[in-house]
Protein backbone atom coordinates (compact mmCIF):
# COMPACT_ATOMS: atom_id res chain seq x y z
CA UNK A 1 0.00 0.00 0.00
CA UNK A 2 2.77 2.36 0.97
CA UNK A 3 4.77 1.74 -2.17
CA UNK A 4 1.66 2.40 -4.21
CA UNK A 5 1.20 5.81 -2.62
CA UNK A 6 4.82 6.76 -3.18
CA UNK A 7 4.50 5.70 -6.81
CA UNK A 8 1.35 7.79 -7.12
CA UNK A 9 3.15 10.84 -5.71
CA UNK A 10 6.03 10.38 -8.14
CA UNK A 11 3.63 10.15 -11.07
CA UNK A 12 1.80 13.25 -9.84
CA UNK A 13 5.03 15.27 -9.62
CA UNK A 14 6.20 14.19 -13.07
CA UNK A 15 2.83 15.08 -14.60
CA UNK A 16 2.82 18.51 -12.94
CA UNK A 17 6.40 19.25 -14.02
CA UNK A 18 5.74 18.30 -17.63
CA UNK A 19 2.54 20.40 -17.68
CA UNK A 20 4.47 23.37 -16.35
CA UNK A 21 7.21 22.88 -18.95
CA UNK A 22 4.64 22.95 -21.74
CA UNK A 23 3.08 26.06 -20.18
CA UNK A 24 6.47 27.81 -20.19
CA UNK A 25 7.02 26.73 -23.77
CA UNK A 26 3.71 28.22 -24.92
CA UNK A 27 3.63 31.45 -22.96
CA UNK A 28 7.38 32.14 -23.22
CA UNK A 29 7.17 34.76 -20.46
CA UNK A 30 8.59 34.85 -16.94
CA UNK A 31 6.27 37.39 -15.32
CA UNK A 32 5.05 36.68 -11.79
CA UNK A 33 1.39 36.34 -12.75
CA UNK A 34 2.16 33.99 -15.61
CA UNK A 35 4.37 31.75 -13.47
CA UNK A 36 1.90 31.54 -10.57
CA UNK A 37 -1.10 30.93 -12.80
CA UNK A 38 0.78 28.23 -14.71
CA UNK A 39 1.89 26.52 -11.49
CA UNK A 40 -1.60 26.47 -9.99
CA UNK A 41 -3.15 25.30 -13.25
CA UNK A 42 -0.65 22.54 -13.80
CA UNK A 43 -1.03 21.29 -10.20
CA UNK A 44 -4.81 21.13 -10.51
CA UNK A 45 -4.75 19.44 -13.91
CA UNK A 46 -2.09 17.00 -12.72
CA UNK A 47 -4.28 16.08 -9.73
CA UNK A 48 -7.08 15.28 -12.16
CA UNK A 49 -5.17 13.48 -14.87
CA UNK A 50 -2.00 11.89 -13.48
CA UNK A 51 -3.63 8.48 -13.56
CA UNK A 52 -4.29 8.83 -17.29
CA UNK A 53 -1.05 10.55 -18.23
CA UNK A 54 1.13 7.82 -16.73
CA UNK A 55 -0.74 4.56 -16.30
CA UNK A 56 -0.28 2.56 -13.14
CA UNK A 57 1.30 -0.46 -14.82
CA UNK A 58 4.24 1.63 -16.10
CA UNK A 59 6.35 0.36 -13.24
CA UNK A 60 9.69 1.95 -14.04
CA UNK A 61 10.94 5.49 -14.41
CA UNK A 62 12.81 4.54 -17.58
CA UNK A 63 9.46 3.64 -19.16
CA UNK A 64 8.56 7.27 -19.75
CA UNK A 65 11.64 9.37 -18.98
CA UNK A 66 13.75 9.50 -22.13
CA UNK A 67 17.50 9.37 -22.29
CA UNK A 68 18.19 12.94 -23.51
CA UNK A 69 21.38 12.24 -25.47
CA UNK A 70 19.87 9.34 -27.38
CA UNK A 71 16.68 11.34 -27.92
CA UNK A 72 18.72 14.06 -29.64
CA UNK A 73 20.58 11.49 -31.74
CA UNK A 74 17.27 9.87 -32.67
CA UNK A 75 15.89 13.24 -33.76
CA UNK A 76 18.66 13.76 -36.31
CA UNK A 77 18.64 10.12 -37.43
CA UNK A 78 14.90 10.48 -38.02
CA UNK A 79 15.50 13.57 -40.16
CA UNK A 80 17.89 11.56 -42.32
CA UNK A 81 15.46 8.64 -42.56
CA UNK A 82 12.57 10.91 -43.58
CA UNK A 83 14.54 12.39 -46.48
CA UNK A 84 15.88 9.01 -47.56
CA UNK A 85 12.43 7.46 -47.58
CA UNK A 86 11.02 10.43 -49.47
CA UNK A 87 13.53 9.83 -52.24
CA UNK A 88 12.45 6.17 -52.36
CA UNK A 89 8.82 7.29 -52.52
CA UNK A 90 9.68 9.76 -55.27
CA UNK A 91 11.10 6.92 -57.38
CA UNK A 92 8.01 4.82 -56.66
CA UNK A 93 5.69 7.62 -57.79
CA UNK A 94 7.65 8.08 -61.01
CA UNK A 95 7.99 4.41 -61.94
CA UNK A 96 4.68 3.27 -60.44
CA UNK A 97 6.16 -0.06 -59.31
CA UNK A 98 4.57 -0.86 -55.96
CA UNK A 99 3.65 -4.09 -54.23
CA UNK A 100 1.38 -3.22 -51.33
CA UNK A 101 0.62 -5.78 -48.65
CA UNK A 102 -0.52 -5.79 -45.04
CA UNK A 103 1.90 -7.40 -42.59
CA UNK A 104 1.62 -8.16 -38.87
CA UNK A 105 4.50 -8.41 -36.45
CA UNK A 106 5.41 -7.94 -32.81
CA UNK A 107 7.75 -5.44 -31.26
CA UNK A 108 10.20 -5.89 -28.42
CA UNK A 109 9.91 -2.44 -26.81
CA UNK A 110 7.84 -2.52 -23.64
CA UNK A 111 6.66 0.93 -22.62
CA UNK A 112 3.63 2.65 -24.09
CA UNK A 113 5.49 5.82 -25.05
CA UNK A 114 8.19 3.87 -26.87
CA UNK A 115 5.56 1.87 -28.76
CA UNK A 116 3.84 5.09 -29.78
CA UNK A 117 7.12 6.58 -30.98
CA UNK A 118 7.98 3.38 -32.85
CA UNK A 119 4.57 3.37 -34.56
CA UNK A 120 4.95 7.01 -35.59
CA UNK A 121 8.47 6.38 -36.89
CA UNK A 122 7.22 3.42 -38.90
CA UNK A 123 4.58 5.69 -40.39
CA UNK A 124 7.27 8.14 -41.44
CA UNK A 125 9.77 5.71 -42.98
CA UNK A 126 9.61 4.32 -46.48
CA UNK A 127 6.28 3.07 -47.62
CA UNK A 128 4.91 1.88 -44.32
CA UNK A 129 1.90 3.08 -42.37
CA UNK A 130 0.87 1.72 -39.00
CA UNK A 131 -2.75 0.69 -39.24
CA UNK A 132 -3.23 -0.67 -35.75
CA UNK A 133 -1.30 -1.00 -32.51
CA UNK A 134 -2.51 -3.54 -29.96
CA UNK A 135 -0.20 -3.91 -26.95
CA UNK A 136 2.89 -5.16 -28.79
CA UNK A 137 1.22 -6.25 -32.01
CA UNK A 138 1.59 -3.91 -34.99
CA UNK A 139 -0.45 -4.04 -38.18
CA UNK A 140 1.43 -2.30 -40.95
CA UNK A 141 0.58 -1.47 -44.55
CA UNK A 142 3.80 -1.92 -46.50
CA UNK A 143 4.20 -0.53 -49.98
CA UNK A 144 7.36 -2.31 -51.15
CA UNK A 145 6.70 -5.80 -49.89
CA UNK A 146 9.19 -8.45 -51.01
CA UNK A 147 8.53 -11.37 -48.68
CA UNK A 148 5.67 -13.52 -47.42
CA UNK A 149 7.35 -14.43 -44.17
CA UNK A 150 5.92 -12.23 -41.44
CA UNK A 151 8.95 -12.31 -39.17
CA UNK A 152 11.33 -11.33 -41.98
CA UNK A 153 8.92 -8.59 -42.99
CA UNK A 154 8.89 -7.27 -39.44
CA UNK A 155 12.69 -7.27 -39.30
CA UNK A 156 12.86 -5.31 -42.55
CA UNK A 157 10.30 -2.75 -41.49
CA UNK A 158 11.31 -2.06 -37.92
CA UNK A 159 14.88 -3.41 -37.89
CA UNK A 160 16.62 -0.08 -38.34
CA UNK A 161 14.40 1.84 -35.95
CA UNK A 162 13.91 -0.46 -32.98
CA UNK A 163 17.48 -0.33 -31.54
CA UNK A 164 17.36 3.47 -31.45
CA UNK A 165 14.01 3.48 -29.65
CA UNK A 166 15.21 0.82 -27.22
CA UNK A 167 18.11 3.03 -26.25
CA UNK A 168 15.83 5.98 -25.45
CA UNK A 169 13.12 4.24 -23.48
CA UNK A 170 13.24 0.80 -21.97
CA UNK B 1 15.60 37.95 -53.11
CA UNK B 2 14.16 36.41 -49.96
CA UNK B 3 10.82 38.16 -50.43
CA UNK B 4 10.56 36.85 -53.99
CA UNK B 5 11.36 33.33 -52.85
CA UNK B 6 8.72 33.40 -50.14
CA UNK B 7 6.13 34.90 -52.48
CA UNK B 8 6.79 32.17 -55.04
CA UNK B 9 6.49 29.50 -52.35
CA UNK B 10 3.20 30.96 -51.18
CA UNK B 11 1.79 30.84 -54.71
CA UNK B 12 3.04 27.27 -55.04
CA UNK B 13 1.32 26.28 -51.79
CA UNK B 14 -1.88 27.88 -53.02
CA UNK B 15 -1.64 25.75 -56.18
CA UNK B 16 -1.06 22.63 -54.05
CA UNK B 17 -4.14 23.47 -51.98
CA UNK B 18 -6.23 23.78 -55.14
CA UNK B 19 -5.01 20.39 -56.38
CA UNK B 20 -5.78 18.87 -52.99
CA UNK B 21 -9.29 20.29 -53.06
CA UNK B 22 -9.79 18.78 -56.53
CA UNK B 23 -8.87 15.41 -55.04
CA UNK B 24 -11.21 16.16 -52.15
CA UNK B 25 -14.09 16.76 -54.55
CA UNK B 26 -13.26 13.84 -56.89
CA UNK B 27 -12.40 11.24 -54.24
CA UNK B 28 -14.72 8.28 -54.73
CA UNK B 29 -14.66 7.06 -51.13
CA UNK B 30 -14.67 8.73 -47.75
CA UNK B 31 -11.15 7.50 -47.05
CA UNK B 32 -9.87 9.31 -50.15
CA UNK B 33 -11.45 12.53 -48.97
CA UNK B 34 -9.88 12.17 -45.54
CA UNK B 35 -6.47 11.58 -47.16
CA UNK B 36 -6.81 14.80 -49.13
CA UNK B 37 -7.92 16.67 -46.01
CA UNK B 38 -4.91 15.35 -44.10
CA UNK B 39 -2.51 16.69 -46.70
CA UNK B 40 -4.43 19.97 -46.93
CA UNK B 41 -3.90 20.56 -43.22
CA UNK B 42 -0.14 20.23 -43.68
CA UNK B 43 -0.21 22.69 -46.58
CA UNK B 44 -2.18 25.21 -44.53
CA UNK B 45 0.34 24.88 -41.71
CA UNK B 46 3.26 25.56 -44.06
CA UNK B 47 1.38 28.54 -45.51
CA UNK B 48 0.85 30.04 -42.05
CA UNK B 49 4.54 29.67 -41.17
CA UNK B 50 5.68 31.18 -44.47
CA UNK B 51 3.27 34.06 -44.07
CA UNK B 52 4.51 34.76 -40.56
CA UNK B 53 8.15 34.77 -41.67
CA UNK B 54 7.34 36.87 -44.72
CA UNK B 55 5.78 39.65 -42.66
CA UNK B 56 8.08 39.17 -39.67
CA UNK B 57 5.18 38.74 -37.27
CA UNK B 58 5.41 36.03 -34.65
CA UNK B 59 1.68 36.18 -33.92
CA UNK B 60 0.98 34.17 -37.10
CA UNK B 61 3.36 31.53 -35.82
CA UNK B 62 1.37 31.25 -32.60
CA UNK B 63 -1.69 30.53 -34.70
CA UNK B 64 0.31 27.93 -36.63
CA UNK B 65 1.47 26.30 -33.39
CA UNK B 66 -2.06 25.92 -32.04
CA UNK B 67 -3.29 24.68 -35.42
CA UNK B 68 -0.45 22.16 -35.48
CA UNK B 69 -1.17 20.73 -32.04
CA UNK B 70 -4.96 20.64 -32.15
CA UNK B 71 -5.39 20.01 -35.87
CA UNK B 72 -5.40 16.25 -35.67
CA UNK B 73 -8.05 16.25 -32.95
CA UNK B 74 -10.41 17.37 -35.70
CA UNK B 75 -9.45 14.29 -37.75
CA UNK B 76 -10.03 12.10 -34.75
CA UNK B 77 -13.53 13.53 -34.32
CA UNK B 78 -14.38 13.22 -38.04
CA UNK B 79 -13.03 9.66 -38.29
CA UNK B 80 -14.83 8.52 -35.13
CA UNK B 81 -18.10 10.13 -36.21
CA UNK B 82 -17.98 8.63 -39.72
CA UNK B 83 -17.05 5.22 -38.36
CA UNK B 84 -20.00 5.17 -36.00
CA UNK B 85 -22.30 6.35 -38.77
CA UNK B 86 -21.10 3.71 -41.25
CA UNK B 87 -21.37 0.91 -38.72
CA UNK B 88 -24.86 2.09 -37.87
CA UNK B 89 -25.82 1.87 -41.53
CA UNK B 90 -24.13 -1.51 -42.03
CA UNK B 91 -26.10 -3.21 -39.28
CA UNK C 1 26.52 35.18 -44.44
CA UNK C 2 23.09 36.36 -45.55
CA UNK C 3 23.91 35.19 -49.06
CA UNK C 4 24.77 31.70 -47.81
CA UNK C 5 21.54 31.52 -45.84
CA UNK C 6 19.52 32.55 -48.87
CA UNK C 7 21.18 29.95 -51.08
CA UNK C 8 20.53 27.22 -48.47
CA UNK C 9 16.92 28.37 -48.20
CA UNK C 10 16.62 28.22 -51.98
CA UNK C 11 17.84 24.61 -51.91
CA UNK C 12 15.33 23.76 -49.16
CA UNK C 13 12.48 25.39 -51.07
CA UNK C 14 13.44 23.53 -54.24
CA UNK C 15 13.36 20.26 -52.32
CA UNK C 16 9.93 21.24 -51.01
CA UNK C 17 8.68 21.87 -54.55
CA UNK C 18 10.03 18.54 -55.81
CA UNK C 19 8.65 16.46 -52.96
CA UNK C 20 5.35 18.33 -52.85
CA UNK C 21 4.77 17.82 -56.55
CA UNK C 22 5.60 14.13 -56.17
CA UNK C 23 3.15 13.78 -53.30
CA UNK C 24 0.35 15.44 -55.23
CA UNK C 25 1.15 13.32 -58.29
CA UNK C 26 0.96 10.26 -56.06
CA UNK C 27 -2.48 11.35 -54.92
CA UNK C 28 -3.75 11.06 -58.49
CA UNK C 29 -1.55 8.23 -59.76
CA UNK C 30 -2.26 5.45 -57.29
CA UNK C 31 -5.53 3.65 -57.15
CA UNK C 32 -6.49 2.85 -53.55
CA UNK C 33 -6.74 5.00 -50.43
CA UNK C 34 -3.85 3.34 -48.58
CA UNK C 35 -1.32 3.89 -51.35
CA UNK C 36 -2.53 7.45 -51.86
CA UNK C 37 -2.11 8.05 -48.16
CA UNK C 38 1.42 6.61 -48.30
CA UNK C 39 2.53 8.90 -51.12
CA UNK C 40 0.65 11.95 -49.94
CA UNK C 41 1.51 11.85 -46.28
CA UNK C 42 5.19 10.98 -46.62
CA UNK C 43 5.99 13.40 -49.46
CA UNK C 44 3.73 16.05 -47.93
CA UNK C 45 5.49 15.75 -44.60
CA UNK C 46 8.87 16.07 -46.25
CA UNK C 47 7.76 19.09 -48.27
CA UNK C 48 6.39 20.87 -45.21
CA UNK C 49 9.52 20.00 -43.25
CA UNK C 50 11.69 21.47 -46.04
CA UNK C 51 9.60 24.64 -46.01
CA UNK C 52 10.11 24.87 -42.25
CA UNK C 53 13.87 24.55 -42.69
CA UNK C 54 13.85 27.25 -45.36
CA UNK C 55 11.74 29.54 -43.19
CA UNK C 56 14.09 28.89 -40.27
CA UNK C 57 17.02 29.99 -42.41
CA UNK C 58 15.20 33.16 -43.50
CA UNK C 59 13.66 34.09 -40.15
CA UNK C 60 14.31 37.73 -39.20
CA UNK C 61 14.32 37.51 -35.39
CA UNK C 62 15.16 34.97 -32.71
CA UNK C 63 11.56 34.80 -31.46
CA UNK C 64 10.36 33.71 -34.90
CA UNK C 65 13.04 31.03 -35.26
CA UNK C 66 12.36 29.62 -31.77
CA UNK C 67 8.69 29.28 -32.64
CA UNK C 68 9.56 27.58 -35.92
CA UNK C 69 11.70 25.04 -34.07
CA UNK C 70 8.84 24.27 -31.67
CA UNK C 71 6.38 23.99 -34.56
CA UNK C 72 8.75 21.57 -36.33
CA UNK C 73 9.03 19.38 -33.23
CA UNK C 74 5.27 19.20 -32.79
CA UNK C 75 4.76 18.64 -36.51
CA UNK C 76 6.99 15.57 -36.35
CA UNK C 77 4.59 14.18 -33.74
CA UNK C 78 1.27 15.35 -35.15
CA UNK C 79 1.77 14.52 -38.84
CA UNK C 80 2.23 10.72 -38.52
CA UNK C 81 -0.52 10.69 -35.91
CA UNK C 82 -2.90 12.29 -38.39
CA UNK C 83 -2.03 9.84 -41.15
CA UNK C 84 -2.32 6.97 -38.68
CA UNK C 85 -5.82 8.15 -37.75
CA UNK C 86 -6.85 8.23 -41.42
CA UNK C 87 -5.29 4.81 -42.12
CA UNK C 88 -6.90 3.29 -39.06
CA UNK C 89 -10.26 4.72 -40.13
CA UNK C 90 -9.89 3.13 -43.58
CA UNK C 91 -8.79 -0.19 -42.02
CA UNK C 92 -11.62 -0.21 -39.50
CA UNK C 93 -14.38 0.41 -42.01
CA UNK C 94 -12.82 -2.31 -44.16
CA UNK C 95 -11.53 -0.56 -47.27
CA UNK C 96 -9.95 -3.34 -49.37
CA UNK C 97 -6.31 -2.83 -50.26
CA UNK C 98 -5.04 -3.16 -53.79
CA UNK C 99 -2.83 -6.18 -54.40
CA UNK C 100 -1.18 -6.64 -57.82
CA UNK C 101 -0.47 -10.36 -57.28
CA UNK C 102 -4.04 -11.29 -56.48
CA UNK C 103 -6.21 -11.07 -59.55
CA UNK C 104 -9.43 -11.73 -57.66
CA UNK C 105 -10.97 -8.98 -55.60
CA UNK C 106 -9.22 -8.79 -52.25
CA UNK C 107 -11.22 -9.91 -49.26
CA UNK C 108 -11.77 -7.21 -46.73
CA UNK C 109 -11.30 -7.92 -43.06
CA UNK C 110 -14.86 -7.33 -42.01
CA UNK C 111 -17.64 -9.24 -43.69
CA UNK C 112 -20.46 -6.82 -42.98
CA UNK C 113 -18.89 -3.72 -44.45
CA UNK C 114 -21.05 -1.30 -46.39
CA UNK C 115 -19.82 -0.98 -49.94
Amino acid sequence: MRAERIWGAIRFVITAVSMFAVWLLFTASFGTFSLVAGAIGSLLIAALTYDVFIAKHQANLRFFLPNPLHLLIYFFVMFFFIYQSSVVMLAAVITGRVNPRIVHFRTRVRSDVARMVLANSITLTPGTITLDLNDDHLTVHWLFCDTHHMKAAGETVKGRLEPYVQRIWL
Amino acid sequence: MRMIMMDVMQWYLLLCAVVCIIRLILGPTTADRLVALNILSGIVLAFLVLSGVRHGRSIYLDVALVYDIFGFLGFLAIARFLKDKMHGEGE
Amino acid sequence: MIMIREILALIAFSAAVIFGTAGLAGLFRFSDPYTRLQAGSLCGTTAVLSIFIGALLLSPTAAVSARIVIITLFFLISSPTGSHIVARFAWNIGVPHHDPKQKRTPVSRKKDTPS
